[in-house]
């Protein structure tokens, strides 16, 4: 946003927040570590607003929670704006230093009053009023978000608004602060620094760049393509509608993970040639035609870079299984037999330091300094004398003057109406992870948390005359699932809310495939269902 | 925008044991004392706790006061005195640590007994001369009945120190753990005397990861890990994105045992979640993948030599590059795998097959 997709502070700098600004994350859940640093700045005395549709735990401990009907963020975000700089709330003097654009938020906001706001997105405007307030008047303030804010069709937009509210209020290069979305996964944030994206080559290098693209040619040996590729979400409508012919699926479960699986099996079936490269069968192993035994992260040497942008060192304590191999083994074998002149790395130290000779924001880590610096390093980190970089922008942002973006709401692509009344989001929890095919054979995850459940309010559990704990089934135009219904304070009435852990009950036959038009992110949190009592004469599901 | 002013803090200089040491306001005896590299010993301490006083392990002389004072609690305050030890001190340990030996399960030595992690109190017994005091009827009662599959509490070596539960309140605040019942039968319960997953516990396993005598302790670990080689392994935790780094404990090939680093090392702090720290059984799980697979004619999965599976690999990514161009090709790396991987994945797409349709799970 500011010059580098990453959070812009560092993790252990939550502790001494006065505000925190949690938007779209349920982080006890999904980031428990972080949110240990959040309760202790609570304890020491912080702030904390909330905004999710959900009741969630940090919600009990905010000072204000707003509920937001789901997709209704821009709306939320646009009136927070509108306040900021109808009060005259805003930071002047870091908006003509470090910005521009700020007129054409100014006057798009205008039009995004507080009362407005309330008849869509449910927020009373006061509490709009109050929170908007307690952020622009704050100087630690830090903004925190994940999914909640990118899986939906104008997820963009979302992190528009966010970054909108940022950069008027000046939050940026302050300790505390900042701009920060939490990675889900171990290594999202190192695999697209290493160029696994359609659009970028290792360390946001435009691919279609010919300066760039001729460095990489020079460096790797052969011609590459000029054009842009496809994006996930991309590809699976691709597969489905048979133009992509072959897949190679690593360490992924993509007919769990990926929205409107019926159609990812639909393409996967229509696939010539399928491979998976996996550490257990799963839900996609299926359809493989080769399967590559890898190994896991205790059997094999590398990095994984953290939220906070922190390369640190996975390390190799025991062998993997049987005949099975370090992933980073199999995937040189691959190019060779293909007949790339893949180098003959000794190790996956050589890897790194060919990956970091290409990528400036980490060419002065290596596995050497990572042996030294054992709480990691954080990108950008130049040169080997360079201590890394905790917070960004702490001289004004990293691309010069940080652009404004003016949004307007655009409602997410799927609404409830009469033939599915209800809005369907999902999501991970605390005790299982992904597809789950690590926590299910783990005793303690599924002693807490044994199968799949659907979150729903009283409300409409009474109007369907559906009990707590009655197994029931939820329909979207896509497809449906069958679950135990959890009669839950924790959702907005008209809403319901289900995990996507569970092979047997998979949410992502429910959800929309219309991804973001800039990520290709899926609208996993908005869609349109229906649920129904089980016919107790049909076959038990 | 003025911002209302935070938090002031004052250097200063006090004296430990004669020696002039920097200190700051808010601070205490204990944490000066360990900057300094003075040795105050401590159970029921932890940094990333509110001091609580309760062991009684680090009292000191501070100049001025009648009575010993608690190091880990008492704050410093300009050109105070501090001795941290004296005759009295060490009179004071040695009652003190023959108390606690008296209401503590020993072993034929005549020491605290160690479980699968330390117990701190028995090194400190080893400083003494014990007194041979009269051992304490304690019918201080764990929680039989609880079936979690990770924690478990061994009353006979709990010396109340509340560490556990003050954790579970103040760093978890989860409030699962309680210090229940009174006088000798105090214990460390939950509510109702519930079991575990029964009750607000998710199971983070920082109650054991506090605990100075071992009596928390992994159910999932060999019980005579202390006894056992075992070899230390510094990495990175795989679940989600927060990073933290994980010590993994092996034993013949096999890991046994995951804990944090100490506290102030890493960005956990000493911290970790049930995933973390214990849902490792997939690692060494009977159905890992342990062969390369290539569907047959029959439709089946059937084992073949890793060359086999590569040159099919090769083959079968090369003929549909043949027939419908590079880019009919998708590859799906992982957020999951190293950066290593995902750097050769995508050079292995781009190089070997001349493709951009290269991406992965991440989408935040």
């Amino acid at each position: 946003m500011f010059g580098a997709g990453a959070m812009t502070n560092a993790i252990d700098e939550i502790r001494d927040s006065e505000l925190m600004f949690v938007i779209g994350s349920n982080t006890t859940e999904a980031h428990p570590i972080i949110a240990m640093e959040m309760k202790r700045a609570r304890q020491n005395g912080a702030k904390l607003i909330v905004a999710d549709p959900r009741k969630i735990w940090l919600a009990e401990m905010a000072d204000y929670h707003l509920q937001l009907k789901p997709g209704t963020d821009v709306w939320l975000l646009s009136a927070m704006a509108h306040v900021i700089i109808g009060e005259e709330l805003h930071d002047q003097a870091f908006i003509d230093a470090h910005t521009e654009g700020f007129e054409s938020v100014k006057d798009k906001v205008a039009s995004y009053s507080p009362e407005e706001a309330e008849k869509v997105t449910g927020v009373p405007a006061e509490d709009i009023r109050a929170a908007a307030r307690l952020y622009a008047t704050t100087k630690h303030a830090g903004i925190y978000y994940t999914l909640g804010i990118t899986e939906h069709t104008h997820g963009t937009d979302n992190v528009y608004c966010l970054a909108n509210l940022v950069l008027m209020t000046g939050h940026l290069g302050v300790r505390s602060a900042g701009m920060n979305p939490l990675r889900g996964q171990n290594n999202v944030q190192g695999a697209n620094d290493a160029g696994a994206t359609p659009i970028y080559y290792p360390g946001y290098q435009k691919v279609t760049d010919d300066e760039v693209r001729k460095k990489f040619e020079a460096g790797w040996g052969v011609p590459l393509s000029p054009n842009d590729g496809l994006n996930l979400n991309v590809m699976m409508k691709e597969m489905a509608a048979g133009n992509m012919k072959a897949v190679y699926v690593m360490g992924e479960d993509i007919v769990i993970s990926e929205p409107n699986v019926t159609k990812v099996e639909k393409g996967l079936n229509q696939c010539e040639f399928v491979v998976c490269q996996e550490i257990f069968h799963n839900e996609t192993t299926r359809f493989a035609d080769v399967i590559l035994p890898g190994a896991c992260f205790a059997e094999k040497d590398g990095v994984f870079t953290n939220s906070d942008r922190r390369v640190q060192r996975v390390r190799k304590v025991v062998d993997p299984p049987g005949n099975a191999r370090a992933d980073w083994e199999i995937l040189c074998d691959v190019a060779r037999a293909v007949g790339y002149d893949m180098p003959h790395y000794k190790n996956a130290g050589e890897v790194f330091a060919e990956y970091a000779s290409f990528t400036p924001k980490i060419a002065g880590i290596s596995y050497e300094r990572l042996e030294e610096n054992t709480a990691g390093l954080q990108w950008p980190c130049p040169d080997t004398n360079h201590p890394g970089t905790p917070t960004l922008h702490m001289d004004g942002p990293m691309i010069g003057k940080a652009p404004f973006q003016a949004v307007d709401y655009r409602p997410s692509a799927e609404l409830a109406d009469n033939e599915y009344p209800l809005v369907l989001s999902t999501g991970r929890t605390l005790y299982h992870y992904n597809s789950a095919t690590q926590t299910r054979r783990d005793p303690g995850p599924v002693a807490k948390q044994r199968g799949n459940f659907i979150e729903l309010h009283r409300s409409d559990a009474r109007k369907l005359e559906i009990e707590h704990g009655e197994k029931i089934k939820v329909l979207s135009r896509r497809g449906e699932v069958c679950a135990e219904a959890w009669i839950s304070p924790r959702v907005r009435p008209g809403c319901i809310w289900m995990p996507m852990h569970f092979a047997e009950s998979r949410a992502n036959l429910l959800t929309n495939d219309a991804g973001d038009s800039i990520t290709g992110t899926g609208e996993y949190k908005v869609c349109a269902v229906r649920v129904e009592k089980l016919d107790p004469k049909a076959a038990p599901c | 925008m003025n911002y209302p002013n935070t938090k002031k803090i004052d250097t200063f200089t006090i004296q430990l044991n004669g020696k002039s040491c920097q200190a700051m306001s808010g601070e205490t005896v204990v944490d000066v004392a360990r900057r300094e590299g003075i040795e105050i010993p401590t159970l029921c301490h932890d940094t990333r706790l509110e001091p609580a006083g309760a062991c009684r392990v680090c009292l000191v002389e501070v100049e001025g006061q009648r009575r010993l004072q608690p190091g880990c609690a008492w704050k410093v305050h300009p050109d105070m005195k501090v001795t941290t030890e004296s005759d009295r001190i060490q009179k004071h340990r040695t009652v003190l640590y023959s108390m606690y030996m008296a209401d503590h399960e020993l072993d034929a030595d005549g020491l605290p007994v160690e479980t699968a992690n330390t117990n701190q109190l028995r090194e400190l017994c080893k400083t003494i001369e014990p007194m041979n005091l009269e051992p304490v009827e304690a019918p201080r009662v764990g929680r039989p009945g609880d079936e979690n599959p990770y924690i478990e509490f061994k009353p006979d070596l709990c010396i109340l120190c509340a560490r556990c539960t003050r954790y579970c309140d103040e760093v978890e605040a989860v409030n699962a753990i309680t210090l229940a019942f009174r006088g000798s039968e105090t214990t460390i319960s939950t509510a109702g005397e519930r079991g575990l997953i029964d009750t607000s516990c998710e199971l983070c396993g920082g109650c054991i990861d506090t605990c100075p005598t071992g009596a928390l302790v992994e159910k999932k670990a060999p019980k005579n890990l202390v006894s056992l080689e075992t070899k230390t392994t510094r990495s990175t935790c795989n679940f989600c994105g927060v990073g933290c780094q994980l010590d993994l404990h092996s034993h013949n090939g096999r890991v046994v045992k995951i804990t944090s680093p100490e506290p102030g090392e890493t960005l956990n702090d000493g911290n970790l979640c049930v995933k973390g720290r214990f849902a490792y059984d997939f690692v060494h799980h009977e159905d890992r993948i342990t062969e390369p697979l290539i569907r047959g004619e029959d439709g089946e999965l059937h084992p073949v030599s890793w060359d086999e599976a590569i040159a099919a690999v090769a083959e079968g990514l090369t003929k549909v590059k043949e027939r419908h161009g590079a880019d009919s090709l998708g590859f799906i790396s992982s957020s999951r795998c190293t950066g290593e991987e995902n750097y050769l994945m995508q050079k292995l797409s781009r190089a070997a097959f001349g493709t951009n349709n290269i991406h992965q799970c991440a989408a935040t």
